[in-house]
């Protein structure tokens, strides 16, 4: 019985643990200079966590404070106000962190 | 009076801040400032984006003639507009339109005369190379000069978003009217997300130093 609870108890902080994040394939990030703008823009939404960029595997990834999530639209706008064009959106359980760790081991 | 007062405005537009050289301005809601300096070259101008495609701002632009003999002084307001953007896969392209209206000073003539300075650039970039073109006509009253740049290069290596990328720059310009010499400059160009900076020696071993910075 005990083990049972310990075991609910770990999957539930498992769940809580979760990220909400919106990861985005963007076309003509090829400059940080300049792409620097999709991190200020999409940093200064309330509801932002931590954003990551990846140049080389055109990615954005908006990871939303704990019990929030952005509004795709809201996201893809930033976006485009940076000078990018979003061309996919996924809504991924992976924090920002997890996917900056999983880009370095691929390389 | 009028002298002092123009010599403040120049020297306000120096410290504020139009050329271009990566993109020309930053992204929506941002400032940006940049800096050229050389011996016979000195820009400085800011300006700040007010929409994804427009910007307004202020620069000054200090020249002299190879012989030493001849120099202008500009002041200007500028509006630069991103004409056309390409989003490709793993490359942008941009067709930029740089307009500044200001005045003109020089030691060969009195006073100041009503500048209007139309400029194009043209840009491709990926993650290692870039190339660009840019003309600019500075036009006042018995005034014609006609710049032109063109810039290439390569980056050593692909960095990561927030590494320092390293890249060498070759750039050749050239200001009709006040130097026939095409000057080429060689520069490393070093970018850290907001941070742009270049420098190197032309091939009159003269030093050359640029930056860029949005905020």
């Amino acid at each position: 019985m005990r083990t049972a609870l310990i075991l609910a108890a770990g999957l539930l902080a498992s769940a809580g643990a979760q990220a909400a994040t919106t990861k985005l394939t963007v076309n003509g990030m090829v400059c940080a200079f300049c792409a620097q703008g999709i991190e200020k823009r999409l940093g200064a939404m309330p509801e932002t966590q931590a954003v990551y960029v990846n140049l080389g595997d055109k990615i954005v990834a908006v990871e939303a404070k704990p019990g929030q999530s952005h509004d795709v639209e809201k996201v893809r706008a930033e976006v485009k106000d940076a000078g990018y064009d979003v061309i996919k959106v996924e809504m991924v359980e992976q924090s920002v962190e997890t996917l900056r760790a999983a880009a370095k081991a691929k390389k | 009076m009028k002298h002092a007062a123009a010599s403040a405005l120049l020297l306000a537009a120096l410290l504020l801040g139009g050329t271009a050289r990566a993109a020309p301005m930053g992204f929506k809601d941002s400032w940006m400032a940049m800096g050229d300096f050389g011996p016979n070259w000195r820009e400085a101008w800011v300006n700040h984006a007010f929409t994804a495609r427009d910007a307004v701002g202020g620069g000054g632009l200090y020249m002299r003639s190879d012989d030493k003999q001849t120099t202008r002084e500009i002041a200007e307001l500028t509006y630069t507009r991103l004409v056309a953007r390409w989003n490709l896969p793993h490359a942008q392209a941009n067709v930029w339109f740089v307009g500044g209206l200001g005045g003109i000073r020089g030691n060969d003539f009195d006073g100041t005369r009503t500048l209007w300075a139309p400029g194009v650039q043209l840009d491709y970039e990926t993650t290692r190379v870039y190339v660009a073109a840019f003309a600019r006509l500075y036009r006042a009253d018995g005034i014609n000069h006609d710049y032109g740049a063109l810039r290439a290069g390569f980056s050593f290596y692909e960095a990561e978003y927030e590494e320092t990328q390293p890249w060498f720059i070759v750039e050749a310009r050239r200001m009709r009217g006040l130097s026939e010499q095409v000057e080429i400059t060689p520069m490393l160009r070093l970018i850290n997300k907001g941070y742009f900076v270049e420098a190197g020696f032309n091939t009159d071993k003269q030093v050359r130093f640029n930056f860029m910075h949005i905020f």
